[in-house]
């Protein structure tokens, strides 16, 4: 059993991060392989806080996502303006730079042994918890003007400005917004996991959270919560089945987007006007 | 170049003599080198292109630009985004004024669909339309912005005859009763000559001539440049 609580709270962790990657990959088409990097700053800030200056656990969370969004804010400026490609090619770079950094920044950060003894202060009802107001956040702001720019952003960005669009304003406040996400997902992480290094959060695992957000279907929220759901926890029910997890893994997704290019939820959404269609239908 | 209130101006001119650069220039797309651009007081020369339609210029575009992962209803809800007065916080929390908000958005959108026929397409998408009715979305999608002044680009392009001659009558009908400025740039001279008061026709980025269709069919360097005898 405690396996099984395990997993679902690793699995309900990466969700966390998947969201974060949602908003910015899914709903506005920026593609950054910088998420890890994110995760690594909320991870670190949070438990070197906690561990070297003592502060109290909400406020190395706060200080967590405050870190998030100022080092958002700073590699945005310059980065929002650039095409997608090269958007892509510089968070990759962001990423790797804070990998870089932590493993020399050994007197703060550790540096290649990482931060150990961290307390386990999150468990499975803060982080499901997590996962509904994320969710419920996001859910709003899709189904508003702020989803609906992001959408059309995404779609065709010269268009999107001749409608009244500030395009590169919006796509600050999405890149702010998921960078916050995202590094709250990394303390949750530092906090459950009770162990962090430099090489946890590389640009392949950034990579995943953009799979994952496709696979699930670009326009649809619970596509990506579904599939990041069953991706992580696929990997770790089926450890036993060595690297070939990963090659199975590879297939899924080749066939998902082979032969269903919109993902596999496509713009379907678990909306609570669906689940009362089907409880009525039930009764 | 010279736009009357509520008058309707043709440019008209050969392939490449820049009747579409002078819509990127007015809208913001291309940065003006030479010469300034006024509008109702306020020089938007070296205006971004969001902050133009901000202060009510809208344009369509040659080929279709519609957003393609937007229901038909939402497509025009963009265009009224520029009005909107909630904030990102209020969004996140979905409070009552953005609930009452979105409905009244939802409310103006379906009466511009209604005003286009296109009542029953609201939860289509873009892709699910055919050309004829992509062309009048656009047009509707442009209107939901409550601009003062509309650039039509090509609006007639890949339309029937009968399309064209609904397409005439659609935009004397918003001419006369929303109060709007229009610029159309067109190669269907039927519709020009129709509905504009004032033509200005260029030719290899230079403006050659500018009066009324009467005059302009008559104009020898627009007859030798352009029009040759179609008229």
């Amino acid at each position: 059993m405690e396996f099984y609580l395990k997993v679902l709270e690793i699995t309900c962790l990466f969700t966390i991060l998947v969201l974060g990657a949602y908003l910015m990959t899914g709903l506005t088409g920026l593609f950054s392989l910088g998420q890890g990097g994110f995760v690594s700053i909320g991870a670190y800030t949070a438990s070197i806080a906690y561990l070297q200056f003592h502060l109290p656990f909400p406020a190395c969370i706060v200080l967590a996502i405050a870190m998030g969004v100022v080092v958002g804010f700073v590699i945005g400026l310059p980065t929002l303006r650039l095409h997608r490609d090269y958007f892509l090619l510089v968070t990759f770079g962001f990423g790797e730079m804070v990998r870089a950094a932590l493993l020399h920044l050994a007197q703060l950060t550790g540096g290649a042994l990482g931060v150990a003894g961290i307390p386990k202060l999150v468990g499975l009802p803060m982080i499901l918890l997590s996962i509904v107001v994320i969710t419920l956040i996001t859910a709003n702001l899709k189904r508003s003007r702020f989803g609906r720019d992001c959408i059309a952003i995404r779609d065709d960005e010269l268009a999107a400005t001749l409608m009244g669009i500030p395009v590169y304003r919006h796509k600050m406040k999405v890149f702010i917004l998921s960078s916050a996400i995202t590094s709250y997902g990394g303390a949750l992480y530092a906090f459950v996991i009770m162990f962090i290094e430099p090489n946890l959060f590389n640009w392949l695992e950034s990579a995943k959270l953009i799979i994952i957000t496709f696979v699930g279907g670009v326009n649809s929220i619970t596509g990506a919560i579904i599939t990041s759901m069953v991706y992580y926890s696929f990997g770790e029910f089926f450890r036993f089945v060595d690297v070939w997890r990963d090659v199975l893994l590879a297939i899924g997704v080749l066939l998902v987007t082979i032969f269903r290019s919109q993902g596999i939820f496509g713009n379907w959404e678990l909306t609570p006007g669906r689940l009362r269609f089907w409880r009525r239908k039930a009764v | 170049m010279a736009q009357q209130e509520n008058e309707i101006t043709g440019v008209i001119g050969p392939n490449g003599a820049g009747k579409t650069t002078v819509f990127n220039l007015i809208t913001g797309v291309y940065p003006v080198d030479t010469g300034r651009i006024w509008f109702y007081g306020t020089e938007t020369t070296q205006k971004p292109a969001h902050a133009i339609t901000a202060l009510g210029i809208t344009r369509t575009f040659q080929n279709i630009r519609l957003f393609r992962n937007l229901s038909i209803l939402d497509n025009l809800k963009v265009a009224f985004g520029v009005k909107s007065r909630y904030t990102l916080w209020e969004e996140m929390a979905r409070l009552s004024r953005v609930r009452r908000e979105e409905k009244e958005v939802a409310e103006l959108a379906k009466s511009y669909l209604a005003y286009f026929g296109m009542e029953k397409y609201a939860e289509y998408f873009p892709y699910n339309l055919s050309y004829g009715l992509q062309r009048r979305l656009e047009l509707a999608r442009a209107l939901m912005a409550s601009p003062k002044l509309l650039l039509l680009d090509e609006p007639g392009a890949g339309l029937n005859p009968k399309e064209i001659r609904e397409l005439m009558d659609t935009l004397l009908k918003i001419q006369e009763e929303k109060n709007l400025s229009m610029i159309v740039v067109e190669h269907h001279m039927e519709l020009v000559m129709n509905i504009c008061t004032t033509l200005h026709v260029l030719d290899f980025g230079k403006k050659i001539a500018e009066g009324r269709p009467e005059e302009i069919k008559r104009n020898e360097q627009v007859l030798q440049a352009y029009l040759g005898d179609e008229v």
